[in-house]
């Protein structure tokens, strides 16, 4: 049993950390993602989407030094959810001639073109907000983020309670999985209502934990003067002249096959 | 239950940011004026944050075999109420999105409001009208959270359901039909997550009852009653 078997999948973070991309510039690595996103979102023909899917994907992969089985691992996380949406939506969404359909109970159920275009093109622009959204989290740890939150303005106190809350995650995740690895090896999650019970008792112990470890994090922080602030290092990392030329080119490029493939239909 | 990113179209995940940022600032000064008076609640809502995250990442036990997890959603604004819920929850969110993509930056706006928004505001208003009704504390953690879950379910249906309108019937047709795949199958699943809510209620009142009268979940005299049952 390992880390994955109580979380819902691995932490991106981790890869983040050991990410060659890491030490880049966080904002040129915003832009491009935020780029992907609107571009992605706005888009009318599932062509673009597609585009910034692969282009995302190829920069994850091979700028990212991610292994490429753990990534289409990843992309499968949401398939459950977006399959099913996509169904509903191609069953009862847009007009046009009927591709396909089937009698149940007297209802009619039918696929036509209007539906089937709207779902893919959904599909494609869920793949594109994915993709773009594994760029960011596979090659920028958290820990780079905090910087750009606070050049955005937000509240101090918002932050703050962020950074301690993005410390204390890892914390109890190691007690949770401890936990869960002792209770199991005691045939904790023998059945389904020992399973309640141990999940309930770890819960609760959790709970406990983070309750105390509040008040003591608090008497430790306050005897090293801390005033309500967390001031931390920031590196300047200028952008270099090869990425803004190939942030450029793509950034042309989508803009361009947006442009030209606003009216395009699939069927 | 997450919204992927890039699934909302046009106008919908603008129109959703417009309506959650709201309610996210009011929820923001309110934790500004709490912090600012106890300073020593910072640390500890930090923590509870990331109890909020490490609970909805935990695998529950379910009929069916496959997995799920709990929302989290439900205890935390019983705890801390729906306002700090909100906030907190919005971090999650964000870092669910970040950690594990689960959700995206997008579609935040809709998730926010329907897993730190409707989700705790749900629970908050079961739990209070229960305990003023006199019903047994634990029935009403159980009841609170099963709907937090479930609601949240509902709304995000019929988030998609906006987005997506049918040809025939519009807006109640489309949402007939993601009720029925995502709110139906959900069923289940919100009366596990009320029924461990209930249980780590159980364990907290029999082994550190004294944060639940700090944080003013329960009364003295409730909890003595509870206690009295219990022995």
């Amino acid at each position: 049993m390992d880390r994955q078997a109580i979380c819902i999948t691995n932490i991106l973070d981790d890869y983040a950390l050991l990410s060659p991309l890491r030490y880049r510039n966080n904002y040129l690595k915003i832009g491009i993602v935020t780029f992907g996103l609107l571009m992605g979102v706005s888009s009318t023909s599932p062509i673009t989407p597609i585009l910034i899917a692969l282009s995302m994907f190829l920069a994850t992969v091979l700028f990212g030094a991610i292994p490429v089985r753990f990534y289409l691992k990843l992309l499968s996380a949401p398939a459950v959810f977006v399959l099913l949406s996509v169904v509903v939506i191609a069953f009862f969404f847009g007009t046009g001639g009927e591709l396909f359909g089937f009698d149940i109970l007297g209802y009619r159920f039918s696929i036509n073109t209007g539906g089937l275009n709207m779902a893919l093109l959904v599909l494609a622009r869920t793949l594109s907000g994915m993709t773009c959204l594994f760029f960011l989290a596979l090659t920028t740890p958290m820990v780079e983020l905090f910087s750009v939150l606070k050049t955005m303005k937000l509240p101090d106190s918002f932050i703050e309670i962020s950074m301690m809350m993005y410390r204390y995650i890892f914390v109890f995740l190691e007690v949770a999985w401890s936990i869960r690895y002792a209770q199991n090896v005691r045939l904790g999650y023998r059945d389904w209502w020992t399973s309640l019970r141990s999940l309930a008792m770890l819960c609760t112990t959790l709970f406990l934990r983070s309750w105390e470890q509040g008040e003591k994090i608090f008497v430790s922080m306050s005897s090293r003067c801390y005033d309500g602030k967390l001031v931390f290092f920031e590196e300047r990392r200028p952008i270099r002249i090869n990425e803004m030329m190939l942030t450029c080119l793509y950034v042309a490029a989508i803009t361009l096959v947006w442009y030209s493939t606003r009216d395009f239909v699939f069927v | 239950m997450h919204i992927f990113e890039g699934f909302l179209p046009g106008p919908w995940w603008q129109i959703w940011f417009a309506i959650s940022i709201p309610v996210i600032m009011y929820g923001m000064y309110k934790l500004n004026n709490i912090v600012k008076e106890h300073r020593e609640l910072v640390p500890l809502l930090a923590l509870a944050g990331a109890f909020i995250f490490v609970l909805s990442s935990l695998k529950m036990p379910s009929v069916t075999g496959s997995s799920s997890h709990p929302t989290g959603t439900g205890m935390a604004a019983i705890l801390f109420g729906p306002a700090i819920t909100a906030v907190l929850g919005t971090i999650v969110l964000l870092y669910q999105a970040l950690f594990l993509a689960h959700g995206g930056l997008t579609t935040l706006g809709a998730n926010v409001f329907s897993m730190a928004i409707a989700g705790p505001v749900v629970a908050y208003v079961i739990y209070k009208a229960g305990m003023k009704a006199n019903i047994n504390f634990y029935v009403v953690v159980f009841l609170a959270a099963t709907l937090a879950n479930w609601v949240t379910y509902v709304v995000t249906s019929f988030e998609l359901a906006l987005a997506f309108p049918a040809e025939v019937g519009g807006v109640m047709a489309s949402f007939k039909a993601f009720a029925l795949v995502f709110a139906t199958t959900q069923v289940p699943l919100a009366i596990m997550e009320g029924a461990l809510t209930a249980l780590i209620f159980k364990y907290v009142v029999q082994v550190k009852s004294d944060a639940l009268v700090e944080l003013k979940v329960i009364k003295d005299s409730t909890l003595r009653k509870l206690k009295g049952t219990m022995s």
